[in-house]
């Protein structure tokens, strides 16, 4: 019988984390449109917050440009501020 | 859809976005509509799309208004111009919310109010497809369970079965032993 590895040596078996990928940055977007609701709904969570870089995977390049839609969107009516 | 370029280097294109309030009558519509168009002509501004978006609700009430309509309109106008308008924009009636914004370079007009309409009813069927996936997988569940209790159910009768016959025998060699070991029976 083969002895169970140990903890350390399954961590070391499993494969490399899956590296983020930007959603914006595969289409090459120049721009985030404010008037795009669909697009920018689900980077705001169930209290109209917008959702972390960390959990969406966008870089910052583009999640400077979705605050700048998103910020604009909640101005206008379009998005929430606070639910 | 057209890409926007201005045709001089003195102006720029702006894009202004209106909302104003669901319970205007036709008339008073228009007529707001015409005195926004009537301020950029005054300024030698030239149109470029007009976009209506219709009616829509609100994420939040605006001046207890809960539905709005959107316009969106195109221009290309002189940039020291376009002080003046937002300031006059700020004083007319009827306008919940403005907002102009200049659009990047080689901006490609989009038209939103189609786009939307397309996404709800999409969202629609997505939604429908979600939830008939969830009734297959959880009725699929469903017959494994069942499955599984049939074989539970097997297995603890073939073991009842097994474990019965052994104590038939047991019991029978004790009655044997007991006839057996009787010292009344003469034989």
């Amino acid at each position: 019988m083969p002895r169970p590895s140990s903890r350390h040596q399954q961590q070391a078996q499993q494969k490399p984390p899956r590296p983020k990928v930007c959603p914006f940055c595969e289409h090459m977007a120049k721009y985030i449109d404010y008037k795009d609701y669909p697009t920018l709904k689900p980077y705001t969570d169930y209290f109209g917050n917008i959702r972390q870089r960390y959990y969406t995977g966008i870089c910052l390049k583009h999640q400077k440009m979705l605050r700048e839609a998103i910020e604009r969107a909640r101005f206008m009516g379009m998005l929430a501020y606070r639910k | 859809m057209p890409t926007l370029v201005p045709t001089s280097e003195e102006n720029a294109i702006y894009e202004l976005c209106l909302l104003y309030p669901d319970n205007l009558s036709q008339k008073e519509e228009a007529q707001l509509l015409k005195e926004v168009e009537g301020l950029f002509d005054e300024a030698g501004g030239k149109q470029m799309v007009k976009d209506l978006w219709g009616k829509r609700g609100l994420a939040y009430p605006i001046k207890k208004h809960a539905e709005g309509n959107f316009a969106v309109l195109y221009y290309e106008i002189d940039p020291q111009k376009i002080k003046e308008i937002n300031h006059q924009l700020l004083i007319l009636p009827n306008v919940l919310r403005h907002l102009i914004v200049k659009p990047p370079k080689n901006y490609e007009v989009v038209k939103y109010s189609e786009h939307y309409e397309k996404w709800l009813k999409e969202r629609k069927t997505v939604s429908e497809t979600k939830a008939k996936e969830e009734e297959k997988v959880l009725q699929q569940k469903v017959v494994e369970r069942a499955r599984r209790q049939a074989k539970r159910a097997e297995e603890v009768k073939k073991e009842e079965q097994a474990a019965k016959p052994a104590v038939q025998e047991a019991e029978l060699t004790e009655k044997l032993e007991k006839l057996i070991s009787d010292e009344d029976i003469g034989l």
